[in-house]
């Protein structure tokens, strides 16, 4: 996938340069309310529980600061992703223990049109581990400064 | 077939198809630990599936990645043909499962 597909599944309206949540749960619902918001999302509590289920599966951190919360639904229609920066960072069980200060929450449908979702997962692995990327993610405060990371700019 | 075995044996397909794509996610980088925990969920809810219809879907498994779907509008969700129309009768009948004609999939009535 290029990068400049995976900017298509970015949304202006789920940007958060700077998280409230202190905890996992909280980072969890943070960013979900996002999407409720902006109706990406029917059901919160379905959504919120198969996140829920997800990290038990596994951490969806990747260490380093980054977790990518992610997950299929029959609650939503498109593959969405939504972005939070927290300064304080937040304990998300990380396999290095390390705060997450970088969240990419990735929704997806069950039947997604091309099999984009697991692409769009491994692109953001791919751009979350160079270092120079996360450094920059860690400053962003517009959206327009996200865009530009992810297009590579 | 009561309506709770129909609901087990979607359910059996979800954790199939998140046990599956569970691999996918670890080839990408996450950490995946909890994935025995899911086949023990997945054969306990086998075993309470009739073993006919088990054998039926596993049978199709093997040959498509969604052995049950959803019919809506009289159109087979998995392969897109139109059903004859009679299903929504027989489902408004309490019939709940059937079978796609085309593809042979399962299917279960989506108002």
């Amino acid at each position: 996938m290029q990068r400049h597909e995976l900017r298509g599944h970015l949304r202006e309206a789920l940007f958060i340069p700077s998280m409230k949540a202190t905890t996992k749960d909280q980072a969890l619902e943070e960013l979900l309310d996002l999407f409720v918001a902006e109706r990406y999302v029917r059901n919160k509590q379905l959504v919120l529980e198969m996140l829920r289920q997800r990290e038990m599966l596994g951490s969806t951190s990747l260490g380093k600061g980054v977790a990518v919360p992610h997950g299929r639904t029959t609650a939503t229609a498109d593959v969405i992703i939504a972005f939070g920066r927290s300064e304080k960072g937040v304990h998300f069980d990380a396999s290095d223990e390390k705060p997450v200060t970088l969240f990419f929450m990735v929704i997806a449908p069950h039947n997604d049109e091309g099999n984009i979702y697991l692409p769009i997962l491994g692109s953001l692995v791919t751009i979350l581990k160079d270092t120079k990327k996360r450094n920059a993610l860690n400053k962003v405060t517009t959206f327009a400064e996200l865009v530009a990371l992810i297009d590579g700019e | 077939m009561g309506n709770s075995e129909l609901e087990q044996l979607i359910s059996l397909q979800d954790l199939d198809l998140m046990i599956e794509e569970s691999q996918e996610v670890e080839k990408l980088g996450f950490s995946i630990t909890g994935c025995s925990e899911l086949r023990i969920a997945r054969e306990e809810l086998a075993a309470k599936i009739s073993k006919p219809l088990l054998f039926r879907y596993e049978r199709l498994r093997k040959k498509l990645k969604r052995a049950i779907v959803p019919v809506k509008n009289d159109i087979c969700l998995g392969c897109f043909l139109h059903q004859p129309t009679a299903i929504g009768a027989q489902a408004r009948e309490g019939v709940d499962l059937f079978t796609c004609e085309n593809c042979g999939r399962m299917l279960y009535w989506l108002d």
